[in-house]
């Protein structure tokens, strides 16, 4: 790895397996993710993408290699010590994942009272508003989630990660079933939230105009795999078959 | 899996066994979790008032016409013993240690077992339980315990509820046809109903409530991918909570016998 080898490694992943029964999943995969960079990872549907990303934030449990995040590898954590790690690492889910009982508020609330529970109610409060005003829908507080639209669901979940003002996001697939202006504002969305909070981002996807816009560089998941990694115009001028059937 | 390999009759045996099995390792897994702190006290409310709201008016209109209907229908064949006054002891016994327990525990099989099948199924299948995870949050306490603790506690009340209007159904029954009065009615039945009664069929329902939470939060939670997933962890929640409710009501008959209270 020869990429900003100055700066700090915020998730680091080595040799990672994980099967499901007889399905090998990831073979040897590895990653490196600096701070303050997005990379994304590029991999055919079924080609174990949130497995990965699920595993660096202790959903899955793998089997063998290591995950480094914030320095502290995940599989040797106990419960408290990984919810410490989890508060600092946002996860946008590819089904955004909003609790359908509850309002858009309460959806926002639920991981801010969990993961910080001193804070007033003008704090939170303030909070919720700014997390709102970030995803740029202010006025959605006392609303369902079956009432918003599916790029409003996005912004929500987007907003329900960004108010406990993660150093790290995991975005899962987040164009995935959005039309391509929708699309287009979201992935201009997460390239605002970058820049204002500095924070460091896995993008995992197969939507390569989002990759585009948003990813500093790209990592090919393919057969289990970190087959192939580079800047996009890199792979996309590649020879290799596997990886430029990506870019068209 | 070795159910594949075998001769196809075993296989429902081996399903059958293995679910068991798998509902076992479910329900020790609340027993462990159920005194950790935090407690989820807010949901675990939240859920005690959705379970009573939302299951009250059916049980209770069914009640009222299961004392009806069975008094109306017990009264000629006591008629024909020359026991027509006995209409009240009789129907009242059978009310409140059989029939009100189990319809009751049946409805909230069909209407809460499949509701929280279909709720956590639904959970599962849009990453809402791993939302949770990652916010802190133990998916398992918040949604299985609290559910569980509810059905367990709300399913006896609403069966004291359920065996008063029951009873107050068979008033209006015993009425329609004799004049029994108010008083009368009464002082018959708990002249009849003493607490051997009462509290087994009371006791059972505790054991009623909890398979009926259990059963929906396991198939709830282990939901397969996909929205047919829902549909089927909501459709056999009611399959095997109903069932449960019929053998654990055997089993306590048969320990109530046992014990004499008979
Ligand atoms: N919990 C699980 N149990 C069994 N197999 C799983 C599980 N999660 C994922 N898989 C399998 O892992 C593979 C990769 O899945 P996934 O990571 O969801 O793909 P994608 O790259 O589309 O996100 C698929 O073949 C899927 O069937
Ligand atoms: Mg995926």
């Amino acid at each position: 790895m020869d990429f900003n080898t100055e700066k700090d490694v915020v998730i680091k992943v080595r040799n990672l397996y994980k099967s499901f029964g007889n399905n090998k999943v990831l073979i040897d995969f590895n990653l490196d993710l600096f701070s303050g960079e997005c990379v994304a990872v590029l991999g055919k549907s079924g080609s174990g993408k949130s497995v990965l990303i699920k595993c660096i934030i202790g959903l899955i449990k793998y089997e063998r290699g290591e995950i480094k995040v914030l320095g502290n590898e995940i599989s040797e954590l106990e419960t408290d010590e990984l919810d410490k790690i989890r508060a600092q690492v946002g996860f946008l889910f590819q089904s955004n994942a909003l609790y359908d009982s509850m309002t858009v508020k309460e959806n926002l609330l639920f991981p801010l009272r969990r993961h910080k529970r001193n804070l007033s109610n003008i704090e939170v409060n303030s909070l919720v508003e700014e997390a709102l005003d970030n995803v740029k829908l202010p006025h959605t507080a006392n609303m369902m989630p079956s009432e918003l639209s599916g790029g409003m669901k996005k912004r929500i979940a987007l907003a329900r990660t960004l108010i406990l003002k993660p150093k790290i996001i995991l975005y899962d697939e987040p164009t995935t079933g959005l039309d391509p202006i929708t699309s287009r504002e979201i992935s201009n969305l997460m390239i605002e939230i970058q820049e204002k909070y500095k924070t460091s981002s896995v993008l995992i996807s197969h939507d390569i105009n989002c990759v585009k816009i948003v990813a500093d560089r790209i990592v090919m998941l393919i057969d289990g795999t970190n087959y192939k990694q580079g800047l996009y115009d890199e792979l996309k001028n590649s020879n290799d078959i596997k990886v430029t059937h990506f870019f068209n | 899996m070795e159910a594949k390999e075998s001769k196809n009759f075993l296989k429902p045996i081996y399903f059958v066994l293995n679910e068991a099995g798998e509902i076992t390792y479910f329900s020790l897994r609340f027993f462990r979790l159920i005194f950790k702190r935090p407690f989820e006290f807010s949901e675990f409310v939240r859920q005690c008032y959705y379970i009573g709201n939302k299951s009250l008016p059916l049980v209770a209109v069914t009640a009222l016409i299961m004392g009806l209907v069975i008094t109306i229908q017990s009264r000629p064949t006591l008629v024909e013993f020359g026991a027509e006054a006995w209409l009240p002891k009789m129907v009242s016994v059978s009310l409140v240690r059989e029939i009100v327990p189990v319809i009751t525990a049946l409805i909230c099989a069909g209407k809460i077992g499949s509701g929280i099948g279909a709720e956590l199924g639904s959970m599962k299948v849009t990453e809402q339980i791993d939302a949770m995870e990652v916010s802190g949050t133990n998916p398992f306490k918040f949604l299985v315990v609290t559910r569980v603790l509810g059905t367990t506690l709300m399913i006896p009340v609403l069966t004291v509820l359920a065996d008063a209007i029951s009873l107050y159904g068979a008033y209006l029954g015993t009425n329609i046809r004799g004049v029994v009065s108010w008083n009368l009615f009464w002082n018959q039945v708990f002249d009849v109903l003493v607490y051997a009664d009462i509290i087994p069929s009371l006791l059972k329902t505790f054991f009623f409530g909890f398979a009926i939470g259990i059963v929906g939060c396991y198939k709830g939670y282990n939901s397969q991918k996909g929205t047919e997933g829902v549909g089927i962890s909501a459709n056999s929640s009611v399959v095997i909570s109903s069932l449960l409710v019929f053998v654990l009501d055997l089993i306590a008959v048969q320990i109530t016998d046992l014990l004499g209270f008979t």
